[in-house]
């Protein structure tokens, strides 16, 4: 195909690759497809100020979230209490490697890893300090969009509650406050972000010309 | 309705860019990644991890998935007798959540998957815009299954009283996870704009 089309003039739909002229939008308007009702564009409001400030707290929720106990339990005069990073512990502990690496994964790493990818870009953003490594960065992060499991194991927590109160005597820890905030936070983060005008911004000022 | 496949133009997956297309696989211009116009061998891909993860499924119901100690006595517990448990003590809710979550979505995920591939593959009754749906509802609908391998985490981790009760996790558990991540592997490898192409042809 040698008719080279300016290809910043079309936008494509992801879902059913309908053809479509780049529309400008403004802050909180979205463009729809006709066909299939998949989201074409988003422009998200205020963005880079709102996902810095829900990655930054989701950050300093992190540690408390991970290592202050979630719950425990009372039984026959002994009480046990378990965190998200004690759970681990006693995964490896006795020997059941394969579920301690899931949910290290799923529950900890993927989480961490995407906070911190969004506060990184926001902060490049907030303060202008854009670099080409932010593409291949930005490119990575996007890997890891279904991998977060953090609201399933919420629910996890809550039916383990219902298993529990039967037969033991059941205390709510600090730690399931501190996980419910930090799985707010990390929702939030990756709600807000605006990853249309990310790509452009960083289309503009690093992508090679087409000729 | 033209689309990006028409006019010789290809979506770049990660940072939804237009190309144009002039090799297979493509370098995106913005981002750098290769990629090809329609997912690369989806339909095989789809059905091959759709295979394993229904494989994986059937020993994942027949084995225990919790062992529970009591006074150094152990009692198993497979995946419908927790259930049946629940049950049993009233909980109806929960029990429909976990019923939901570790048998009703691996099943639907598994069996629409072979419903859409035989779709796209033979064009029969094909409604691009419910399957498209239907797909994104698959799609959405996968890490909820990892409930169960949690809380079975969560019970070893939190009742660890020693002699008097502890849990330990089963061998079911490990071919649950890997039917649950098999089948998000075949989500993943599933292309819903083939549902379109088959249907303008």
């Amino acid at each position: 195909m040698n008719n080279k089309i300016n290809t910043s003039l079309f936008v494509a739909c992801r879902q059913c690759d309908a053809l479509y002229d780049k529309l400008q939008l403004k802050q909180g308007q979205l463009a729809k497809c006709n066909r299939c009702g998949g989201i074409l564009i988003e422009r998200k409001v205020d963005f880079i100020e709102r996902s810095f400030n829900w990655s930054l707290a989701g950050l300093i929720l992190m540690l408390p979230a991970i290592l202050l106990p979630i719950m425990g339990v009372t039984l026959a005069g002994q009480y046990n209490q378990a965190s998200l990073f004690d759970c681990i512990l006693v995964l490896i502990d006795r020997g059941f490697f394969m579920i301690a690496c899931l949910v290290f994964l799923f529950a900890i790493a993927v989480p961490i890893v995407r906070l911190v990818g969004v506060f990184y870009i926001s902060y490049c953003f907030k303060f202008n300090k854009l670099k080409p490594s932010l593409l291949s960065f930005f490119r990575a992060y996007h890997h890891l969009d279904n991998w977060a499991m953090l609201n399933v194991f919420m629910l996890a927590i809550v039916v383990s509650m219902y298993k529990l109160i039967d037969d033991t005597e059941l205390s709510v820890n600090l730690g399931l406050l501190a996980f419910i905030f930090w799985l707010i936070c990390s929702t939030m983060s990756s709600v807000v972000l605006d990853q249309n005008y990310i790509w452009e911004k960083l289309d503009q000022a690093f992508a090679k010309d087409e000729a | 309705m033209k689309t990006a496949k028409q006019l010789g133009l290809a979506l770049c997956p990660k940072c939804h860019k237009l190309n144009n297309l002039m090799t297979e696989p493509q370098q995106c211009s913005r981002c750098q990644g290769m990629f090809y116009q329609r997912k690369h061998n989806s339909l095989q891909y789809t059905l091959a991890w759709n295979f394993a993860a229904l494989l994986a499924f059937i020993p994942a119901n027949f084995y225990p998935i919790m062992i529970v100690y009591q006074l150094g006595i152990g009692r198993d517990a497979t995946i419908l007798s927790g259930i049946s448990e629940f049950i049993s003590h009233g909980l109806y809710p929960i029990a429909i959540i976990i019923f939901t979550a570790s048998i009703i979505v691996p099943l639907l995920k598994i069996m629409g998957l072979f419903v859409l591939v035989y779709k796209v593959h033979t064009g029969i009754r094909l409604k691009p815009d419910k399957h498209s749906k239907f797909y994104h509802a698959l799609e959405s609908l996968g890490p909820w299954s990892m409930l169960d391998v949690f809380v079975v985490a969560l019970m070893v981790a939190v009742v660890e009283l020693g002699f008097v009760t502890s849990v330990a996790a089963g061998p079911a558990i490990n071919y649950f996870t890997i039917t649950v991540i098999f089948t998000m592997f075949a989500a993943n490898s599933f292309d819903p704009r083939l549902l379109w192409d088959k249907k303008a042809e």
